[in-house]
């Protein structure tokens, strides 16, 4: 790939995480940085994606540019498969027709649960209060792979979350299907701005499997509050090509509101 | 059951002050249809802001400002959370404890909705389980008694009031939205009361002639009310954008004092709907939001 230099964070996890949605399957898009990730990944990789939104829009060509806010809005619906509402849109959800799910998080644990609720404190006097599932609750327990994206730091990748809202892989092997949630779904990939990361098959466990080009893994590593597995070949993750960049910049967020600028 | 609401025919245009006054009460459980930016019932909501109503509990579902300012005004004091957004002002009562929340999810108050519309006391569904979020919400995990598994059960929303803003209405009640929806025909059957604002009001004749284009019935509303601009400051599709400054100024109150600032300013200051738009809004940038809402395609 053509890569460059100067880059941010957000516009790295927007780029990896697009290729790795595939052509001609569904995605259920989060709000924010899942919906800048599937329009790349309609624009440069996957032009017959189905894109899913919560509030009732099936497979939408969302209009750019990209602006913050107009979820459920007309350019963000715009020439639409179906116009239905929230049942049915997590119906679809439920009934196993989605492939990918896509949200973010505040915190991550090793088996991929994510919390998007609150940070310290208790339920009934948090720390600090954040806006709740919204819907990814239904994403994380019922697509078939659910990506999260989120920055590499610390106190996001923990040992143990101050709230689980949505699952992962709760405490390990067969605990999903325990619990009740369908058999076969699960979280997939985790997209950081340093790595991706996968689920070790037996354990359950996060599995580190790439890393960016120029970051060793023993510093992916000292980026988290706890071990991840990692793969025998840890493969290179590519910043960001000119292509990406100019999609991102040029057609998809001029604004910059969401991928932000290089330092 | 919703065996009380009325299936006659009778007019029911009023003032957005005569059907807040006459739908909802001091301790109402309030829900409402779509978001603050999209054709959200805002002027409705300043209208309960404006009248003082005490103790409401508040269905949050897809909820930015909205939530922010009825609790800033001192009507909400119980929250049932799905998604809970914009920042500090309403995260800050929440840690102070001055609001209580419950921990949902947009999916599981749209199937609280489902159930309450189906005349069902509750909905089974394959999500909330596993987690903080089922622990901290009212839902129940049970064997299912035909395959076995775990399934979680959600109890019905039956609200005592629904508000929703849609593109066109009847003197009657008849209702069209056009785009998506949260749960709009499901709230509208579930609730005792509806209270349905309307961009236009139209013949009822031009329902018996597209009734297709009908998401809500007349039977199932209690008062329309003639609000064009309804959602201000968010858009309507396919009639006008949102005012993102307008927004933004909102995405930026966190004291009590900017809060009250802004409660005197657009809400209480102002008589009714009609003057907040005159005096405060003005024609330039309501124009300037009709003509920015260029997508027309689906929404006649």
């Amino acid at each position: 790939m053509d890569n460059v230099a100067g880059f941010t964070d957000t516009e790295l996890m927007i780029c990896a995480a697009a290729r790795l949605l595939e052509d001609r399957k569904t995605v259920f898009v989060g709000w924010g940085i899942p919906q800048v990730v599937a329009l790349l990944a309609e624009k440069l990789y996957a032009p017959n994606l189905v894109q899913v939104f919560e509030f009732g829009a099936i497979g939408p060509q969302s209009l750019t540019p990209f602006v913050r806010g107009t979820m459920g809005g007309p350019s963000n619906i715009y020439r639409s498969l179906q116009w239905t509402n929230m049942n049915w849109a997590f119906s679809y959800a439920a009934t196993g027709y989605l492939d990918y799910g896509m949200i973010g998080a505040l915190q991550v644990d090793a088996y991929g649960n994510v919390n998007s609720t609150l940070l310290g404190g208790t339920y009934d006097r948090p720390g600090r209060r954040f806006p709740g599932s919204g819907g990814g609750n239904e994403v994380a327990s019922l697509c078939w792979k659910t990506i999260v994206v989120l920055k590499h730091e610390p106190r996001r990748f923990v040992q143990r979350l101050d709230f689980m809202t949505s699952p992962g892989y709760l405490t390990g092997p067969r605990a999903r299907e325990r619990a009740g949630l369908p058999r076969g779904t699960g979280p997939y990939r985790v997209v950081t701005s340093q790595a991706v990361f996968g689920f070790d098959e037996e354990t359950k466990h996060m599995l580190l499997l790439g890393a960016l080009r120029g970051i060793a893994k023993d510093q992916v590593i000292r980026g988290m509050s706890f071990q991840p597995m990692v793969a025998e070949k840890v493969e290179i993750v590519e910043p960001p090509t000119q292509e990406e960049l100019r999609v991102l910049r040029e057609e998809i967020d001029p604004a910059r509101m969401i991928i932000g600028r290089p330092a | 059951m919703q065996v009380h609401k009325s299936r006659e025919p009778v007019e029911k245009l009023v003032t957005e002050d005569e059907a807040v006054s006459r739908c909802v009460a001091d301790g109402d459980y309030v829900a409402y249809d779509f978001s603050s930016l999209t054709r959200g019932p805002q002027a409705l909501v300043r209208e309960i802001i404006r009248q003082h109503k005490r103790n409401l509990w508040i269905c949050a579902e897809f909820t930015l400002h909205d939530s922010s300012l009825l609790v800033g005004a001192g009507c909400v004091d119980r929250i049932d959370v799905g998604f809970l957004g914009y920042g500090n002002y309403i995260g800050r009562a929440v840690v102070e404890g001055r609001v209580q929340v419950f921990e949902w999810t947009n999916g599981a108050l749209a199937f609280r909705m489902l159930a309450g519309a189906r005349g069902i006391p509750f909905m089974p569904m394959r999500n909330l389980l596993g987690t903080d979020t089922f622990l901290q919400s009212g839902a129940k995990v049970v064997e299912d008694p035909f395959g076995g598994d775990a399934v979680c059960l959600v109890p019905a929303l039956n609200p005592d009031v629904f508000l929703v803003h849609v593109h066109q209405a009847d003197v009657y009640g008849n209702a069209r939205i056009f785009g998506t929806n949260l749960f709009a025909l499901e709230g509208a059957m579930a609730s005792k009361k509806v209270i349905v604002s309307a961009e236009e009001i139209i013949e009822p004749l031009e329902f018996r002639k597209e009734p297709a284009k009908t998401t809500i019935p007349y039977f199932l509303v209690s008062a329309v009310v003639h609000l064009p601009f309804g959602a201000y400051p968010g858009g309507v599709p396919g009639r006008y954008e949102l005012d993102v400054e307008h927004i933004q100024h909102l995405n930026e109150i966190e004291t009590e004092d900017h809060m009250r600032g802004y409660l005197d300013s657009c809400v209480y200051s102002v008589g009714n709907h009609a003057e907040f738009l005159g005096r405060r809004v003005g024609w330039k940038r309501l124009t300037d939001m009709v003509c920015r809402a260029s997508i027309k395609e689906g929404y006649g």
